[in-house]
């Protein structure tokens, strides 16, 4: 026979009528074919008439098309949405997301790209519905706080555990400035998953009750090698400064506090008019701060090795001056097919991060506090000081000179082996480990800042050198059988351990400022300490996934752990959970809905743990100390050798609903959390010894109970589709209530303190039946304006004193006419510690994040915004900046402090003859008296933290193809991106996102000189070829 | 066949780890264990040595002399706002400092339960009865001390031996001063039985420093009780009553003639010797803490020697931070220098055209008010002042390695006076007259041939002066002359300006009138808790409880 044979020409396109290059066209049942070239063209010689084409291409839904006896075809592929959200990353394993049972909520590749993070974190918040994110500081290179479905744990780490490529990374730190997170490189991720309810996270046992957000990287894929490279510059700026007073002002009121005898009087004021304005120290502080990063990946293979490469640099200045963040990365993955039956990998990472830290907390607030009059440099050009050697140092002198940052340097590899041994039967073997090098540098160098000097030149180095390693065992078997019955069941064991080091030098005697290192210094005026220790957990799990007809899905898990962290007899911990689901549209009824595309109901039940307490809690030690007679020890803690896991228990009630083609997709969850034996370091009062510098350290204890109960809701749309013009929305919502159950600690109650100078003050307390970590302090009911205002008749119409601070009476040095009345609240008379009650509370109502993208042909246009409401701030920086007494500089609304005058001017100076006549409600009067304790924590210095912020814009411009492939290149993108663009809010603050103070749970949304998240404008570039 | 070997490995692996409870085990480098450290009378000795320093640090950085000097009225801080409260009596429980103070003196308490208890608990079969004996009293030591000042400040105090007894239920009520006392007391009774009479590192306590600090308790107790020894029910009621209980009277006599007849103790020759750092642990010295040398960098912190920092009023006789002129010599004390007693004043305090020899040595000495001008209108205070590393070759910023005197001769020579003069009016007892009179001769001042109290009051104050002393003093007395002490208290003229004036005896006058102080009134005469820990423990406010005691009481001391 002879058929007849054509040659058959064609375009394939997108659906935007792109052309599409390297697009498979391939004769059904034959090895006859072709790829398309730069304009998507592509052409077919000698094919039969009858034959039929098969066009296919990575991520849309294949095509095959008869022929019919044409020759020319054009092809729109349509984009394979089901391929693309097919797998989730489970723990030890991937899923179909129709699959799941658990509650699982994806972050992709295209999100992270949108938001120009520097860390991973950054690109969760708003973005997923139950995961709370919240920057600590704004310094580069800083940590987020995370909390997946509210606050589990009362211990400093309620922070989730990140799994990277199947490597466990630790996102807590006690640290504000320093983020385990930076080593990563957001350009590498393809995508995170988070692990939210137990059914989902029970796998990871004893590390879990905090939630799992799992990683992938980038991969290798096979054809032909893809270069792209991602770049952008931007410059960051400061969004707000606070309204300070200037020199004129600061003088006049100098010039009051001296008429009080606060302070003395000062020659330099006599003429406030004729002073200049000062120097502004925010304006100096803070700078417009450049930001660069260039990305370049390879990514290729063929059927049996795959790779990819990828490198990236970091550049971000702070807008602070003595701050920034630089990061070297490296990153590359293989995968080989061995033999039919074996895979092996290896997947390994490096990364190299400089962050200067030298903007601490306290170069913040001394900026605010410097005087104006103080100025940054002397007339030789060398940075100046005060002239009060209570004033802070010269804070740009001090970032500028003084060298404080780290270095850190992450090598981590994951490799595997991965058999079928059978039908359906698979056993993976992994090994990862994860190298970290963290360097501090600080060297004070000898300085004189007006009268504050320094002759000691300081240097002090400290390495930590910590390794991690874990090695996995797990058979997975696979079988679907008689069409209907779907089986996965995996059975697996784990073991891993940290292992740490540190040693820390110091010197003095150096003889010059320029050479920092310890031997530049005198070895006589040396010191070096360090320590070393290691914790392990050994663990074994198994998981069984079944379902029917892909309408009802059963999951089930167990794992035990054991930890090194506690007394043998209370190692060994079992997590298990349960979860089910129901795919309602794979039922007869609702199969081929006109509507609903999809609708499954999920429900699931589980238990996870937490161990994270410090080492060896649960036994007492000694801790060394240097006396003039040697080595010293004293008791380093206080043991509890009970101490066990604490384990929350969860329950999730979760609808996935698609409608209307998958134009519209909802997803919402409810939850009840419980968490149980509570681990605490228990907060002893003082007279327990647990102050000082010989203080042995607080126990470890499991002290009560705690509940979590929320709602998450996301809605995707996809509003337009026409023409080539789409606008997706999506809108996410989380809304998390938190309670204590129980507390077994004395008062029922956990207060935690804040100390700033040789002053501490209880700022949060925790007890039962109300949420944790609210703020605690006094209520402020009014000023005292006149001299009635200490008087009010009671019930019997007798009339009695109104209640003033315990052992404070009417006076000058005491109560006077313009100090604040507090709330007796026990109604005994008096205001003491009695008197103070909950004030506020940081956690919000709810938090919601709004998305909106449009494009059209080319252009695209995000707009993100993220929102908290209801939260309280402490303003702690107002206590020091808005007391009218300080000698410090001082907000300008403090110059509208409480005028105290006579009413009959030629009367006594006596409090009956006192009233106001002005002044600012919330300042009170100027006193060189602190009996009535004015700026005592109360509710003045709480605010309404709610706020919504434009988090970015970014717009950008795919070049048409046709244009690019003319320059040999795949794909170029160009687009501008605007961070932080707006926040409205009622907070004074720089701020009103303010995390945690120390990653402490309880102590949330205390401002103190925190580092405000900066305004970014970023321009990039994106092209591949 | 492969496939097999695979699956016999991977069994294998998973039951190779099922018993791993030794891969659970891991081993602390850095910690010993307080289990098994205690093998050798070194080892037991090194759970003593951090008593005389980190323990103290807080108390000392501030509260020595913030409170024992400032409160008392020998210090002037209008602008050290851990000083003002106290001295202008304005404190309130949230008065910075306070939780500070009343911290340090618990973890005082703290630790040394935790040596007490470790060492009964502990200490193995190799450790000689006399080591174990010797740390036990040691640590008693410290903790009666830190009980004395507990119970002299708040009136009240919570005690207890050991802090996990206390870490499920550490809401409980206060014990009584006259417990605290009490507790104080049989603790120093236990020291003065079982510490060495001479101790081969110097700086370590003797029996005799603990019959020295009993002298200075029996004293307080003399006050807080009606006759004869304690027993729970004997509490004095009246503290206008002007007498104390002669049985302690007599105790704190027969515990300052041990010291005086049988310890190696000495008065050293010139008072100024006293404050050097060349004399730490000079032959005067019953109690010191022990500070290191060396910058903060080097020795970290909690060892360190901070005081310098604080009283020390220019770079040029301190290193870096000085904050000392905020923090000077009150009016009061001023004035009531002799002028014959100028060893003293000179040695205490700044005044202007004062020589110091050994600050800025590279300028020849330092001669206050001269050397740099401004300083007319104050008196720095010198004792703890010693130079910068030029001078010395041992101050750095906010470490200069001078001990801290707790006790010394000088005081148990007073003690003695005290103890003998007792309920009358005037004493011309030889001993007395002895002892307190080579005090006085030390400072070249007249002897005198009989002492009354007005003259007990001088000599203590002005011997003292910026050793955390006369607030005790002045507490010490509340107890029988509580109204006079009230009184005194309210004619000090605290934040009195004054300035040079050369006519004058005292070559100072007086400015202007203090302002920012309240009436002095009873409640004045104890300290308030802080905010902090009444928060913690409600109780705290409440009526003070009987402590019980289970301990035999020591009777063969005498």
């Amino acid at each position: 026979m002879f058929a007849q044979n054509v040659t058959v020409t064609g375009t394939v396109s997108d659906n935007r009528g792109e052309p599409l290059i390297g697009v498979t066209v391939q004769i059904q049942g034959t090895s006859t074919g072709t790829v398309t070239d730069m304009d998507g063209n592509f052409s077919l010689p000698n094919v039969p008439l009858d034959a039929t084409v098969e066009i296919s291409y990575v991520g849309m839904r294949t095509q095959t098309i008869p022929l019919n006896g044409r020759s020319l075809l054009r092809v729109v592929l349509e984009e394979d949405t089901e391929l693309l959200e097919e797998l989730v990353v489970v723990g030890y394993g991937q899923m179909r997301r129709s699959d799941l049972t658990g509650s699982v909520v994806s972050v992709s590749e295209d999100a992270i790209k949108k938001s120009i993070p520097t860390s991973i974190d950054q690109v969760l918040q708003g973005r997923a519905a139950g995961v709370q994110i919240q920057a600590n500081s704004g310094t580069p290179g800083a940590s987020s706080a995370i909390r997946i479905r509210g606050i589990n744990s009362l211990n400093a780490t309620s922070q989730p555990i990140f799994v990277i490529d199947g490597v466990i990374v630790d996102s807590s730190t006690d640290s504000e400035s320093s983020n385990p997170l930076s080593s990563i490189n957001p350009s590498d991720i393809v995508s995170m998953d988070v692990l939210k309810d137990a059914s989902a996270t029970a796998i990871y046992g004893a590390r879990a009750s905090n939630g799992v957000i799992m990683i992938t990287t980038r991969r290798g894929q096979s054809g032909e090698a893809l270069i792209s490279y991602d770049g952008y510059i931007g410059t960051q700026s400061m969004p707000k400064h606070l309204e300070m007073m200037n020199l004129q002002e600061y003088a006049r009121h100098h010039n009051d506090r001296s008429d009080f005898s606060i302070v003395e009087k000062s020659s330099a004021f006599v003429r406030p008019d004729m002073l200049g304005p000062g120097t502004d120290w925010q304006e100096e502080l803070y700078q417009k701060a450049l930001m660069t990063s260039h990305n370049l990946s390879i990514t290729g293979g063929n059927e049996k090795t795959t790779y990819a490469i990828s490198a990236g640099f970091l550049d971000q200045e702070g807008i602070a001056l003595g701050s920034g963040f630089r990061r070297l990365s490296l990153r590359g993955s293989m995968d080989n097919q061995v033999k039919s039956w074996l895979k092996a990998g290896i997947n390994f990472s490096l990364s190299d991060s400089k962050q200067e830290v030298g903007a601490d907390n306290d170069i913040i607030m001394n900026a605010l506090r410097q005087q104006p009059m103080v100025a940054v440099y002397g007339p030789d050009g060398t940075f100046d000081g005060p002239e009060d050697v209570w004033m802070p140092v010269n804070p740009v002198g001090m970032a500028s000179i003084r060298e404080n940052y780290n270095k850190r340097h992450n090598f981590r590899f994951n490799t595997y082996l991965d058999a079928t041994l059978a039908d359906g039967l698979t056993f993976k073997t992994e090994l990862s480990t994860d190298y970290n090098q963290g360097s501090f540098y600080y060297f004070e160098p000898s300085y004189r800042f007006g009268v504050l000097t320094n002759n000691t030149r300081t240097s002090r180095r400290t390495k930590n050198d910590t390794k991690y390693w874990s090695w996995r065992n797990f058979l997975t078997y696979n079988k679907v059988l008689a069409d209907q019955h779907n089986v996965n069941a995996m059975l697996g064991q784990e073991m891993s351990e940290s292992q740490w080091e540190n040693l820390v030098g110091s010197a003095t005697g150096f003889l010059s400022n320029t050479t920092h290192d310890l031997s530049a210094g005198d070895a006589s005026k040396s010191s070096g300490t360090g320590s070393s220790g290691a914790s392990s957990i050994s663990s074994f799990f198994g998981r069984i996934f079944y379902s029917f007809d892909d309408r009802y899905l059963l999951t089930a898990t167990l794992r035990r752990d054991g930890s090194s962290k506690f007394a043998p007899g209370n190692r060994w911990g079992w997590f298990p959970s349960l979860a089910a689901a129901w795919r309602v549209t794979g039922e007869n009824f609702l199969k081929d809905h006109e509507v609903i595309d999809t609708m499954k109901f999920r429900f699931g039940w589980g238990g996870t743990g937490n161990q994270n307490v410090e080492n060896w809690a649960y036994m007492a030690l000694l801790s060394p100390r240097t006396t003039p007679w040697g080595t010293g020890v004293l008791t380093g803690n206080t043991a509890n050798p009970d101490l066990r896991w604490e384990t929350t228990y969860s329950t999730n009630l979760g609808l996935d609903l698609n409608l209307w083609q998958n134009r519209v997709e909802f997803i919402a969850d409810v939850y009840y959390k419980k968490t149980t034996d509570l681990l605490l370091q228990l907060p002893l009062p003082a007279y327990l010894g647990s102050s000082g510098q010989g203080a042995a350290s607080n126990p470890w204890a499991n002290v009560g109970e705690l509940e979590n109960k929320g709602i998450e809701m996301t809605l995707n749309t996809v509003n337009i589709d026409n023409s080539g013009f789409q606008w997706r929305s999506n809108f996410v919502f989380s809304l998390n209530r938190n309670k204590v159950l129980s507390l077994d600690t004395d008062n029922s109650s956990i207060e935690k303190v804040y100390r700033v100078g040789s002053e501490t003050n209880i700022v949060t307390r925790t007890t039962v039946d109300q949420p944790i970590g609210q703020f605690w302090g006094y209520r402020v009911i009014g000023r005292f304006e006149k001299a009635e205002d200490f008087y009010y008749k009671d019930a019997n119409g007798n009339v009695q004193q109104v209640a003033l601070p315990e052992g404070v009476s009417i006076g000058e040095n005491g109560s006077y006419i313009g100090d604040y009345i507090f709330e007796d609240l026990n109604k005994d008379g008096k205001i003491d510690n009695n008197d103070a009650t909950f004030i506020g509370n940081p956690e919000p109502k709810f938090s919601y994040g709004i998305g909106n993208s449009f494009s059209w042909k080319g252009f695209d246009l995000n707009i993100f915004l993220a929102g908290s409401y209801g939260n309280d701030v402490l303003n702690y920086n107002r206590r020091f900046i808005e007391d009218p007494r300080a000698n410090n500089n001082l907000l300008k609304t403090v110059l509208d402090y409480a005028k105290v005058d006579r009413i009959d001017p030629n009367g006594p100076d006596d409090f009956r003859n006192l009233h106001l006549v002005g002044g600012d409600r919330r300042i009170p009067r100027l006193s060189a008296s602190t009996s009535n304790g004015n700026n005592r924590v109360s509710d003045l210095y709480i605010e309404d933290g709610s706020f919504l912020r434009i988090q970015n814009i970014s717009f950008g411009y795919t070049l048409p193809k046709r244009w690019v492939s003319k320059l040999a290149l795949d794909n170029v993108r160009l687009y501008t991106n605007l961070q932080n663009v707006y926040t409205w809010t009622k907070y004074r603050g720089y701020d009103p996102e303010i995390g945690y103070m120390y990653g402490d749970a309880l102590m949330s949304g205390l401002d103190y000189g925190r580092y405000p998240s900066p305004r970014i404008y970023t321009f990039g570039i994106n092209l591949s070829f | 066949m492969k496939n097999k070997i695979l699956i016999i490995a991977a069994l294998v692996s998973l039951l190779l780890w099922t018993g791993c409870e030794d891969f659970l085990t891991q081993t602390n480098n850095t910690n010993p264990n307080q289990e098994t450290f205690f093998d050798s009378d070194q080892a037991v000795e090194a759970a003593t040595s951090p008593l005389y320093n980190y323990v103290w640090y807080t108390f000392n950085e501030k509260f020595y002399y913030g409170m024992g000097d400032g409160r008392a009225n020998n210090i002037t801080a209008r602008w050290s706002d851990y000083i003002y409260p106290y001295t202008n009596l304005t404190e309130t429980a949230l008065s910075i400092g306070l939780e500070d103070a009343w911290g340090s003196l618990y973890s005082v308490v703290a630790q040394s339960n935790n040596v007490i208890n470790n060492i009964q608990e502990f200490a193995g079969p190799t450790v000689t009865e006399e080591a174990r004996q010797t740390a036990i009293a040691e640590a008693r030591f410290m903790r009666g001390t830190a009980y004395w000042y507990l119970g002299s400040l708040w009136g009240k105090a919570i005690i207890y031996e050991r802090t996990s007894d206390l870490v499920n239920n550490s809401a409980i009520p206060p014990h009584r001063v006259t417990d605290v006392m009490e507790f104080a007391i049989r603790d120093l009774e236990f020291a003065a039985k079982y510490l060495p009479a001479t101790v081969a590192t110097k700086g370590r306590v003797t029996r005799y420093s603990a019959f020295g600090m009993l002298s200075r308790i029996y004293l307080s107790m003399a006050g807080l009780t009606s006759e004869g020894a304690y027993n729970g029910q004997n509490i004095a009621t009246d503290f206008n009553r002007g007498t104390r209980n002669s049985y302690y009277l007599d105790m704190a006599r027969k515990a300052a003639m041990k010291v005086v007849n049988e310890s190696p103790y000495a008065l050293m020759e010139n008072y100024g010797d006293l404050f050097t750092y060349e004399n730490n642990n000079c032959k005067e010295a019953m109690f010191q803490l022990q500070w290191l040398t060396g910058s903060t960098d080097a020795i970290g912190w909690g060892a360190n020697q901070p005081i310098q920092a604080f009283f020390g009023w220019s770079t040029l006789v301190a290193d870096g931070t000085n904050w000392g002129n905020a923090t000077y010599t009150s009016w009061d004390l001023v004035r009531t220098y002799d002028p014959q007693d100028r060893i003293r004043r000179h040695n205490t305090i700044a005044t202007y055209g004062a020589y110091y020899p050994e600050l800025y040595k590279k300028g020849g000495g330092y001669t206050y008010g001269v050397t740099e001008e401004g300083y007319e209108d104050r008196c720095n205070i010198k004792k703890y002042v010693i130079g910068t590393i030029d001078d010395n070759g041992v101050s750095y910023k906010q470490s200069n390695g001078l001990n801290t005197h707790m006790l010394r001769l000088a005081e148990v020579y007073l003690n003695l006076a005290e103890a003998i003069l007792g309920n009358n009016a005037s004493t011309s007892d030889a001993t007395a007259l002895t002892y307190f009179n080579m005090v006085r001769e030390r400072a070249d001042m007249p002897t005198l041939s009989s002492i009354t109290y007005e003259d007990l009051h001088y000599e203590r104050r002005i011997e003292l002066a910026m050793e955390g002393q006369y607030w005790y003093d002045l507490v010490r007395r509340g107890y029988y002359q509580q109204q006079e002490v009230v009184n005194y208290m309210n004619n000090q003229e605290r934040n009195a300006g004054y300035e040079y004036d050369e006519t004058e005896d005292v070559e100072y006058v007086k400015t202007s009138d203090g302002e920012g102080v309240a009436t002095a009134e009873v409640k004045h005469l104890t300290l308030p808790v802080s905010d902090v820990d009444k928060g913690k423990n409600p109780y705290l406010e409440g009526t003070p409880e009987a402590y019980e005691f289970t301990e035999e009481k020591i009777t063969d001391l005498y």
